[in-house]
């Protein structure tokens, strides 16, 4: 019993920390259609960051995410106006060429400028130290990864489904021509959407940066996780990213505790399963 | 001018090509081989991604399923004759395609990029996992090519490998163009363009792609062969996302859905890396991305896609 | 056609004989990519090795040229190699991070006639790939071996060995395995990883229901050892008393400062510490920092890369400068010097380095954390080598 217990807490962080940097993907690919590679290397450069507001700069943990956040936007924002929009609507495959370009760029300035180390963010005193559940003890950062994904659901479902905004961007995904013929500035939606997905990337980053260390090849290592997360769940569903990050977290930290020689093969047998069952990812719409 | 004639000139001035690179760069014959391999795989790639649109990110496993049963059989089985190797090579990728079209045919779109992806991470880490037979990450070596029909042996300069290479990729080029001519390729464009209708018409759909998929493996699967022949080791990378990736990129480069495409996105892409790894080998990266980037600005078809715009736009002002 | 390539051969050979004065050295090492820090490691210790010793032997004068192959991936290794061979002409190679890539270039050597000098993959086997290669860097048996001494000394009598799932991991296993099985020692289980594990929760919490009293350990330098050590701690498994024990590819220098105080006292085995103390060492460590433009990026390869440039300086007084690769070889067999990381030699069965093997403690001592070497093995031959 305290074996299940414990790999279900496992299972919860790794799979909320697998949520947090994917969500910001699933917004770009399903509400805004573009495959996005270079989703992680927008994570890495939070990273960074982050890395450098704490650690150059001495300011505390969480100056280090906002200015994480802001400052990923602040270099996404040109992207956007002069690369990203000229893909809108291309084909996926143009897409991927497009953003692999950008996340080679990404990275070999990053190896270039900041070099092939790896980088760390320092936690405050109170992440550092171990909590104790009862039935065992887990790391406290783990603990305020699942706050901050919680969070970042509940934030994310209200600002699509609850706001003005929401409504824009659901009809401009809908039908860009209906709706700016409507008065919605699509362009506009677009690109607010665009600094969204990229904050997130840049907040998973850094709170994901304990399971997942900030260094150059960041954008590559994890780009498959962030792509089987998101179609998993179905692209631009945040239940279902949450779900899908829940259940494929689950089957990992399983695996990896009761047979770690196959864990690989339970995780994408039990993606081919999902998947195979749900065309559309778990709780995606069908065109 | 009719097919056929077509046709003969396309092959001739493909051959031509590699004479010329023949004779220009002779003591770069490892890496023009290295790059018929990987056009073998992109050509396999464009089969089913630019003629039956099924997008996927796990076309190496295919490639590697041949340079693996290849590779296999010289080294633990004594198979050592290079013609029974690439028969080999086509025969386990066209089986490993046919298999592996059966879970990725199941998705559509983004799903089945995930699902193709998922395929190639089981291949990876099957062979890891069976290093016995495979070397796993130390790689298979001690494969030691017999020579060529007997006579030729593959040597320093890699000559022999090269217009064996050549000869077979002109082979492939050949029946690949009367494939996609066939009513078979146009019943796969069909299926690319609207299945649904094609389903309608009463045409199989699932089964043509399976087929397509084996054929596609077969290409792969020569290609694959052909590196182990060549390169005398096969490592995981050959089974691995990344190349599939790569081999995506090169694709769309070159210009989907067009046998001249695949060849020139991996002739471009993979020369073009060698050469500007050689100049920094440190700091690269950065210019292929530029360079990827830069297409799809400046010539979002690829780059066959650019060169028939600028060849209209010329015979337009011709006339 | 036959005539062009010979004419086009002559000049090759031509090349290497006629301007006899200038000798290239190929070195084929991962220069961008994930071990990009490994490449300038390798690019470092070749340039002290000049800037101590000059880049003339002889009459000759050395030209490096550089070729870079990030992953693991034999068909381009073959390639650069053979381009390095028959377009560069160079005398010699070197470099070789990952076995797969040494594996591929081995066929080329005996043709091309060029000796290669491996300036890291670490699987026993590749010195039997062709009597041309010589390695001046470790193999994994060699730098694991020793660390089953080690427990059996501190008493520690069941071990968990924890190992990712690939050539290098199982050979680390094995060689432990081998020799703590051999001391009476008992192994309660052997777990392999799988490469891209990042939560290392799960394993931990195997290795404390396992009820041994320490664990083995390999994980590749690079970012996953930075996971393990940070579960091993927030896990209790360091509190409660589970010593860790790893060949010191888990604490190379420049992870440490990311690995912090949950790597201290943290034990391990390896042939080289960048705080090893002798003149050598501080020699080479001061040439070397001026070469990679930063002290906390300096690692083990480098060392290999600096030492394989004293093998390569012999071949070439050996030779005169000729290009005869089995006399250049010939030549090193048994070759002893002293090295930045003590005293080795060139074991003449199987070309491989003989060298100590030294165990260490992470601490931190004048502002950075070091290995600092608490034990040393002598003479460590490669255990894992078996004769063809």
């Amino acid at each position: 019993m305290q074996t299940v217990l414990s790999i279900a807490a496992d299972s919860l962080a790794y799979g909320m920390v697998l949520f947090i940097i994917s969500i910001g993907l699933s917004v770009t690919m399903g509400l805004m259609k573009v495959v996005n590679l270079a989703h992680g290397a927008f994570a890495m450069i939070g990273g960074y960051i982050a890395c450098y507001a704490t650690q150059q700069l001495g300011l505390p943990f969480g100056v280090g995410i906002v200015a994480a956040v802001v400052g990923t936007v602040l270099i996404g924002i040109p992207l956007e106006r002069f690369l990203y929009r000229r893909i809108y609507g291309a084909p996926e495959l143009t897409q991927v060429l497009m953003t692999i370009g950008i996340t080679f760029i990404i990275i070999g300035i990053a190896n270039f400028a900041l070099g092939p180390t790896l980088k760390t963010i320092p936690l405050p005193s109170q992440l550092q130290g171990p909590v104790d559940l009862g039935f065992r003890s887990i790391a406290a950062h783990k603990l305020f990864a699942v706050a901050v994904g919680l969070v970042v659901a509940a934030a994310l479902w209200f600002i699509v489904e609850r706001t003005p905004f929401g409504v824009r961007l659901r009809a401009s995904v809908d039908d860009a021509a209906m709706a700016g013929a409507l008065g919605v500035r699509t362009k506009m939606v677009y690109a607010v959407s665009f600094a969204l997905a990229i904050g997130l990337a840049a907040l998973g980053g850094v709170v994901g940066a304990q399971l997942l260390p900030i260094e150059p090849y960041y954008a590559l290592h994890y780009m498959v996780t962030f792509l089987v997360v998101v179609s998993v769940g179905g692209a631009g569903s945040i239940t279902g990213a949450l779900i899908a990050a829940l259940l494929l977290g689950a089957v990992q930290t399983t695996g990896r505790y009761i047979m770690p020689e196959y864990g690989e093969f339970f995780f994408y047998l039990a993606v081919i399963e999902v998947v195979a069952v749900f065309p559309h990812g778990l709780m995606g719409r069908s065109k | 001018m009719s097919r056929p004639i077509r046709d003969l000139i396309a092959v001739l001035v493909l051959a031509a090509v590699a004479v010329v690179l023949f004779f220009l760069f002779p003591t770069n014959l490892a890496l023009l081989t290295r790059i018929v391999a990987v056009m073998l795989l992109v050509l396999s790639l464009d089969l089913v991604t630019g003629f039956a649109g099924v997008a996927t990110l796990g076309h190496a496993a295919l490639f590697g399923a041949g340079a693996y049963a290849a590779g296999i059989a010289a080294a633990k089985f004594g198979i050592t004759d290079p013609l029974l190797m690439l028969a080999i090579g086509a025969v386990a990728g066209s089986v490993a395609g046919a298999l592996s079209s059966l879970v990725i045919l199941r998705g559509h779109g983004l799903s089945q990029l995930v699902l193709s992806i998922a395929v190639v991470q089981l291949a990876h880490e099957a062979a890891n996992k069976l290093s016995a037979w495979t070397g796993g990450s130390d790689g298979l070596s001690g494969i030691a090519p017999s020579a060529l029909l007997g006579m030729f042996r593959f040597d320093l300069f890699g000559r022999t490998a090269f217009i064996m290479a050549v000869v077979m990729l002109l082979l492939v080029f050949v029946i690949l163009r009367v494939v996609v001519r066939s009513p078979f390729g146009m019943l796969c464009r069909g299926i690319k363009q609207d299945p649904t209708r094609v389903r309608a018409m009463g045409a199989p759909v699932y089964s043509t792609l399976v087929k397509m998929y084996a054929i596609a493996g077969a290409v792969a699967g020569l290609g694959g062969a052909l590196s182990a022949i060549a390169t005398k080791v096969v490592g995981l990378d050959s089974l691995s996302f990344n190349l599939s990736a790569e081999a995506l990129v090169m694709l769309v480069l070159g210009g989907t859905g067009k046998l001249f495409g695949a060849m020139l996105g991996a002739l471009v892409f993979v020369w073009f890396e060698d050469r500007i790894s050689a100049i920094n080998p440190f700091h690269w990266l950065t210019v292929v991305g530029v360079l990827l980037v830069a297409v799809v600005l400046f010539a979002p078809n690829g780059l066959t896609g650019a060169a028939e715009a600028i060849w209209k736009r010329l015979r337009r002002a011709r006339s | 056609m036959k005539s062009v390539f010979l004419a086009g051969l002559a000049l090759v050979l031509s090349n290497s004989v006629a301007f006899a004065d200038t000798i290239k050295i190929g070195v084929v090492g991962p220069f961008s990519g994930p071990a990009a820090l490994q490449g300038k490691n390798f690019q470092a210790g070749i340039n002290a090795w000049l800037a101590v010793n000059g880049n003339t032997i002889g009459d000759d004068t050395i030209e490096v040229i550089y070729r870079d192959l990030p992953a693991p991936d034999p068909a381009q290794s073959a390639a650069l190699t053979q381009e390095l061979i028959v377009s560069e002409g160079v005398q010699y190679l070197a470099g070789y991070y990952y076995t797969p890539d040494a594996m591929a270039a081995a066929p080329i050597l005996e043709e091309g006639n060029v000796p290669m000098v491996v300036f890291n993959a670490a699987t026993s086997a590749i010195v039997n790939a062709s009597p041309y290669v010589v390695r001046t860097s470790f193999t994994t048996w060699q730098t694991s071996t020793p660390m089953a001494a080690v427990a059996h000394d501190r008493g520690i009598k069941k071990i968990i060995t924890v190992v990712s799932d690939y050539g290098p991991g199982i050979d680390s296993e094995t060689a432990f395995v081998t020799g703590f099985t051999a001391a009476g020692g008992e192994i309660v289980e052997s777990v392999r990883m799988p490469m891209n594990t990042n939560d290392f929760s799960p394993m931990m919490q195997r290795i404390k229901d396992s009820g041994a009293e320490a664990v083995f350990a390999f994980l590749p330098a690079g970012p996953a050892t930075l996971g393990f050590v940070q579960a091993y701690v927030e896990n209790g498994l360091k509190d409660a008393g589970v010593t860790l024990l790893a060949p010191g590819d888990l604490t190379q220098e420049p992870d440490l400062a990311a690995l912090g105080d949950n790597a201290l006292g943290l034990l391990t085995t390896f042939h080289y510490a960048v705080s090893h103390d002798s003149p050598e060492n501080a020699a080479f460590v001061a040439s070397a920092t001026k070469a990679i433009g930063s002290a906390s990026e300096l690692s083990f390869p480098a060392v290999g890369a600096y030492d394989g440039m004293y093998v390569i300086s012999k071949m070439i007084e050996a030779t005169g400068g000729n290009q005869d690769a089995a006399a250049a070889v010939e030549a090193v067999k048994g070759l002893s010097w002293i090295s930045p990381r003590g005293p080795v030699s060139i074991n003449p069965e199987n070309r491989h380095i003989t060298q100590n093997i030294y165990l260490r403690e992470v601490a931190f001592e004048d502002g950075q954390y070091i290995n600092k070497e608490i034990q040393t093995f002598e003479n460590q031959v490669d255990p894992g080598w078996k004769a063809p």
